[in-house]
């Protein structure tokens, strides 16, 4: 096969996956509303709710504490490097507006990512190789209403959630090493970050926590749903969930910041 | 029907008659899997129709596919029961999902189907606690959940030992005997499907070689129902035993 025809081939690959990806979230979206409690289905929001804790509850700490370590060291490399200028209390600064535009969002994606998206796709395949979705289809239930949505609103409500809170994690290991060094206290570093970041940083990390959050579910979907054969394509899919997550995750953030940035809207007054 | 140029399925001309239990005979590879897909709508055929209670399947609308759905209960070969829920709640699933049933109702409806496939004491057990039969006999009763007329087995007895095997024969059977219910078994198992079935029909690479009541099918003279009711192996090819000897004998000589 000459280059070219490699080439042309890999692009037909990725155009298919967007293709398929952006049907799957369009039915998704379509079933969301059978999820929400009275005005739904009878009991679906239970299985949101089962979600909720599979997907964010059980992700917290692991992505608590990579904030909690990459906070400080942001914090320990601005430092070194701010100490020469005399500009010690810009670390500040740098660890809150660091934290909620870029790094709060993507290590929280990144640690749920390498949880759920391999564990739905994994569970997903599963469900295609034992039959159970065509089980679901034959009784005349839609398996992407039954498995599919209860992951999407499940991610989309807890995921924004655990980016705040790894966020205030990332930023109170900047507090840590303030403290430590400059004798900074708690009320003083908080009225600083308060000053250093603006609403719209806050909107900006809650938006790109959604953008993950329909990445991670949908990409882990689409690989469990393309599932044929036996248990090693399962190891197969669940690999190519983490790995195509993981990077779509990264092009998605570079693509906001680029927007971000070009849109004016990284200056800090 | 075909796969990459391959065709699968080819003129399959097959009618279920009301109340009666056909068993789809057939080798690895004869397109039974796939005409099973075909006739629960999971897989559209490229030309042809398939009529279930007067319905075209393969042109009809979403709601007239969701009513014929509702009138077939599916038994999976590897009985696809949801491992997070129980007994109870696999066989209430499609009555809590497509019915307007109270809950108590519903409770009453699992308790008789459960009793009905021997599986009473299990209802409270969770899919992987269950022997390879019972998950069998729970898929049956979740197949049965919605009282459908027409019931379809695919592959009942594989992987399970003759005993059991035997014992959900016999449930089929009484299911046929009780319910009246019209059923279709794919299967490969012989001794299964001569005592089960009213008719036999069978499968080769794609065409249907043979639709007969189970004493004419036990004397049909084709070849390859022959073959298959004798249980004789294929002739090895040719070139392939030579090829085979050769080597082993050059094994042989380099030790």
């Amino acid at each position: 096969m000459s280059f070219l025809e490699q080439v042309g081939k890999a692009a037909i690959v990725q155009v298919e996956d967007a293709g398929a990806l952006a049907m799957q979230f369009w039915s998704v979206v379509r079933k969301l509303p059978r999820l929400l409690p009275i005005v739904g289905a009878r009991r679906r929001w239970c299985s949101t709710v089962q979600q909720m804790l599979a997907i964010g509850a059980s992700a917290l700490p692991m992505s608590g504490m990579m904030s909690l370590c990459t906070g400080f060291i942001l914090a320990l490399q601005g430092a070194s490097e701010l100490r020469k200028y005399g500009a010690l209390e810009f670390v500040v600064a740098l660890v809150a507006i660091g934290f909620t535009r870029e790094l709060g969002p993507l290590i929280t994606a990144l640690s749920v990512s390498g949880r759920s998206a391999s564990a739905i796709s994994a569970e997903i395949g599963t469900m295609v190789v034992t039959e159970e979705i065509d089980a679901l289809r034959v009784m005349g239930l839609d398996p992407v209403e039954f498995t599919l949505a209860p992951k999407y609103l499940a991610a989309l409500i807890t995921i924004p959630c655990l980016t705040i809170l790894s966020t205030l994690c990332g930023v109170f290991a900047g507090y840590l090493f303030l403290a430590f060094s400059m004798d900074m206290s708690l009320a003083t570093y908080f009225h600083a970050v308060a000053e250093a970041i603006l609403l719209r940083d806050v909107g900006f990390m809650l938006v790109k926590s959604l953008v993950f959050a329909t990445i991670i579910v949908h990409v882990g979907c689409l690989e469990g749903m393309r599932v044929r054969g036996g248990p090693e394509a399962i190891g197969h899919a669940t690999t190519a969930a983490v790995v195509k997550s993981t990077f779509l995750i990264i092009f998605a953030d570079l693509a906001a910041t680029a927007v971000f940035y070009l849109m004016g809207w990284s200056a800090t007054t | 029907m075909s796969y990459g140029g391959r065709n699968v399925l080819d003129k399959v001309d097959l009618d279920v008659h009301q109340g009666e239990i056909l068993v789809l005979l057939g080798g690895s590879g004869s397109g039974k899997t796939t005409l099973l897909k075909n006739v629960l709508a999971l897989a559209k055929p490229e030309t042809g129709s398939i009529t279930i209670h007067g319905v075209d399947i393969t042109g009809c609308s979403q709601s007239e596919l969701g009513a014929v759905r509702r009138s077939i209960g599916v038994a999976f070969q590897a009985a696809a029961l949801f491992n997070s829920l129980t007994v109870e709640d696999n066989v209430a699933l499609p009555l809590r999902e497509l019915t307007g049933l109270a809950d108590s109702t519903i409770k009453l409806v699992v308790r008789l189907k459960l009793l009905a496939v021997g599986l009473s004491d299990a209802g409270s057990l969770y899919p992987p606690e269950l022997s390879g039969g019972m998950r069998k006999r729970a898929a049956v009763a979740r197949a049965m959940a919605l009282d459908p007329e027409i019931l379809i087995f695919d592959e009942p007895s594989a992987g399970l030992d003759p005993i059991v095997s035997a014992g959900l024969d016999e449930l089929i059977l009484f299911l046929k005997r009780s319910f009246g219910m019209t059923i279709l078994v794919v299967t490969h198992e012989l001794e299964s499907a001569f005592r089960i079935a009213d008719r036999v029909a069978m499968l080769y690479k794609g065409r249907l070689i043979a639709v007969d009541k189970k004493e004419q099918f036990a004397g049909n003279g084709h070849p390859r129902i022959r073959q298959f009711l004798d249980r004789q192996p294929d002739a090895m090819p040719r070139v392939a035993a030579e090829e085979f000897i050769a080597a082993y004998m050059e094994a042989k000589d380099d030790d």
